[in-house]
């Protein structure tokens, strides 16, 4: 492919393709410079817990003279209306009844150092639920600025590719594959292996699946990257430990409008290409290929007996393939000042280590280790916890950007 | 080492395969014992490649992909290339390899891969296959989408017209002519939801496996089955339970009379020939479902076939010097493989007395 190819040429609905990617790629350099943060280790701390009844990083968050305040000031003051966004009366509305609920709140605790004992109670009890008011209007502030990806809502595909440690790697692999397989059973999500290349022992090179439900890439977008596994591998005769990797991709699988491909662009090869066809053979072979001839991408599938059904998983396969070149050659065009790579970043970053011998999983973007691996490898609820947690910490680090950037 | 042990029951003739595999299975175990530790367990990917050789040796078609069929069939899996990594890892029990070594013998009898396993993947439905009914083959699966396509084109038509027309929306009723196994009618009555088929074929077998699989797919309810030959003649009251149809979908045998002898074992030996055998340029039934689709369908209904490439121009020729039909060649689609294999004809008008009867 020549070096300035752009791929962005081969479709045909690009024009639609600025105006939603501009909130998209906002939000992704967000959560990429938040990531920056983490990994040097400058923002080291513990995650922060759910942001429920008066959390530490929800105070810490709205302390008096911080940035919150700041930005919430200024919304809520004269002469600052509507070029943020459309969320945005919502969120003066909010900061408005926020300010109005904490000079109530000052009000009331000066009863409390009144000489009437009855009143000192009824202050204490007013006081109780105006912090409760005041708590659930902080959360409310946070999720209106939380800013949503584009593809959030979208399915999407993993791809899973055994990394350094030959067989080991690939053993690992295939758990890992298991455990995302549970993990989207356990969120009642729709998983459909679309490729699945074993080694002879039981083990995994590589292996893609759509997973479809909702906020599905939401969640699972917090897993790409190379995951580490520390263990004496079954292989091992010596007993001693090793160390392999893993790599996991999350592609958001496009929409319909996000991505249009003109059917004259591709070739579909079949095993049937030669002879009269039709009632004249009984072939079985029902494996197909796909090139999307512009780019030479190709992907393919022969996981079922259906010609058709295989053609509908290998034409996903190459949506959500050229769906991400597209984000990627997007992103490096906008942010090569920067020199960021959002679309191949999450591949190459060192993101979790599974350590057998102490039972431990440690996610290294947020410092935050887990213990028993058995039941985080089920792909339960410590799996979703890890997530969660993943989830909330991008969160208050994209908030901590946007108040910064409209301060 | 077991390919050793293996090796006997395949090459066996065809007679005492049976027998003769109890004995090697009993011989085996003697020798199990004596070496005193378990034997190597079998792996799917040896049995593949053992078979795989077996029927490349005897000229079996599709050696490896047959192999890997049966093999993942007995494991519990569609294709070889589903297993999952632990499916593919465990021993192979006794059990198994006997089902397996029994299954592939058939296959060396040339028998075909679908009717050795008991079913096949046609769109997204698993459907049972009895020899001799007709195996769907995959083009016919392009067929379907096409009616298919047709629907939602009718439906989005429909939707802009909405505010003219006062006729309400409704599921299509379809007419398969010459079921087989029910492929074509259940694949479409599993896409469209509330739409009522009636199935037709000449043979019994055919019409009880497209009863069969259309209980266990729970499809009966929407589905007539009929047994009737076409070529003789229409009865409108056995095709026509709930009147005329939107759609005559029909994969009719349309292979010229001439080609049969040179179609494989696997068709010639198992497959209903009259599934395939259209007579002396392949015509002769989709003469007969052109000829009495006009008193099938409603008014601007259509009419899908899978024919040989050579008939579009046949049947457009035919369609012409039978203008009393009122029915014209509204699209020729081609194949995965780029060959002209689906019609898409209209009925333009009505040809009997039964527009005047509806002003």
């Amino acid at each position: 492919m020549p070096r300035n190819f752009r791929i962005k040429d081969c479709f045909r609905s690009v024009s639609l393709f600025p105006a939603c990617l501009s909130a998209m790629m906002q939000s992704l350099l967000l959560l990429r410079s938040a990531r920056c943060l983490w990994t040097r280790g400058a923002l080291l701390r513990t995650p922060r817990r759910p942001a429920s009844s008066g959390s530490p990083q929800l105070e810490e968050l709205f302390s008096g003279g911080g940035a919150m305040r700041n930005f919430l000031e200024r919304l809520t003051g004269p002469g600052v209306q509507a070029h943020f966004g459309v969320k945005e009366p919502e969120l003066a509305m909010a900061a408005r009844k926020l300010r109005e609920k904490e000079q109530e709140l000052q009000e009331i605790e000066r009863l409390l150092e009144d000489e009437n004992e009855d009143l000192r109670k009824l202050a204490e009890n007013e006081i109780i639920s105006c912090q409760k008011e005041l708590t659930k209007l902080k959360q409310k502030i946070i999720l209106l600025l939380i800013p949503s990806e584009e593809t959030d809502e979208n399915d999407l595909i993993l791809e899973l590719t055994a990394g350094v440690g030959g067989q080991e790697a690939m053993l690992f692999t295939a758990e890992m594959f298991d455990m995302y397989q549970r993990y989207a059973t356990y969120k009642k999500w729709h998983f459909e292996i679309l490729e699945y290349f074993p080694s002879e022992i039981g083990g995994l090179r590589h292996a893609s699946a759509s997973i479809g439900g909702p906020e599905a890439y939401r969640h699972m977008k917090f897993e790409g990257g190379v995951h580490r596994v520390q263990r004496v591998p079954k292989t091992e005769k010596q007993g001693r430990m090793h160390t392999s990797t893993m790599t996991v991709a999350i592609l958001p699988q496009p929409t319909e409008i996000n991505l249009v491909i003109n059917p004259k662009e591709l070739r579909i090869e079949t095993k049937r290409a030669s002879g009269a066809g039709g009632q004249h053979v009984n072939t079985t072979d029902s494996a197909v290929r796909i090139v999307h001839l512009p780019t030479g991408v190709a992907t393919e599938c022969q996981q079922e007996r259906s010609q058709i059904k295989n053609k509908e998983m290998a034409m996903k396969k190459l949506r959500a393939k050229l769906y991400s070149m597209l984000l990627e050659e997007e992103t490096n065009k906008r942010y090569s000042a920067r020199k960021i790579q959002i679309g191949t970043k999450g591949r190459s970053e060192k993101i979790r280590t599974y350590h057998f011998p102490q039972n431990r999983v440690t996610d290294h973007r947020i410092s935050k280790s887990l213990y028993d691996i058995q039941s985080f490898m089920l792909g339960e609820y410590l799996l979703d916890e890890l997530i969660q947690s993943l989830k909330e910490y991008a969160d208050y680090e994209s908030i901590t950007e946007v108040i910064s950037e409209r301060c | 080492m077991w390919l050793r042990f293996m090796k006997p029951w395949g090459l066996r003739p065809r007679g005492e395969k049976w027998k003769g595999r109890l004995q090697s299975l009993l011989a085996l175990q003697p020798l199990r014992l004596a070496s005193g530790c378990r034997p190597p367990s079998v792996t799917a990917r040896a049995l593949v490649n053992h078979w795989a050789q077996l029927f490349e040796e005897r000229g079996v078609p599709e050696a490896r992909e047959s192999s890997e069929y049966i093999v993942a069939h007995v494991l519990g899996a569609k294709t070889f290339q589903s297993l999952s990594a632990s499916q593919r890892c465990a021993p192979i029990t006794d059990l198994q390899q006997e089902q397996i070594g029994e299954l592939c013998t058939r296959r060396l009898q040339r028998m075909p891969v679908q009717y050795v396993i008991g079913e096949w993947d046609f769109q997204g439905l698993t459907l049972k296959m009895t020899p001799p009914v007709f195996i769907p083959r995959p083009e016919t699966e392009e067929l379907v989408n096409l009616v298919l396509h047709e629907q939602s084109q009718r439906c989005q038509e429909f939707r802009r017209k909405r505010t003219l027309a006062h006729q309400s929306h409704s599921w299509p009723l379809i007419l398969d002519v010459c079921c087989g196994s029910g492929a074509i009618a259940l694949s479409l009555l599993s896409k469209l939801t509330q739409s009522r088929v009636v199935a037709v074929d000449k043979g019994e077998e055919a019409v009880q496996l497209t009863r069969e699989n259309a209980q266990r797919l729970h499809l009966e309810d929407r589905i007539q089955i009929v047994r009737h030959d076409i070529t003789s003649g229409v009865n409108r009251e056995q095709l026509l339970p709930w009147g005329p149809v939107d759609f005559v979908v029909s994969n009719p045998p349309y292979i010229f009379h001439c080609d049969m002898a040179q179609l494989a074992p696997e068709i010639l030996s198992y497959e209903d020939t009259d599934s395939l055998d259209g007579g002396e340029n392949g015509m002769s039934v989709i003469r007969e479902i052109l000829s009495q689709a006009p008193m099938l369908l409603k008014d601007s209904g259509s009419i899908f076939l899978e024919v040989d490439p050579r008939h579009p121009e046949l049947v457009e020729k035919w369609l012409q010097s039978h203008p009393d039909l009122g029915l014209s060649l509204l699209a020729t689609h081609v194949d995965f493989c780029g060959k002209p294999r689906f019609l898409h004809i209209h009925k333009s008008r009505d040809p009997g007395s039964r527009r005047t009867q509806n002003v």
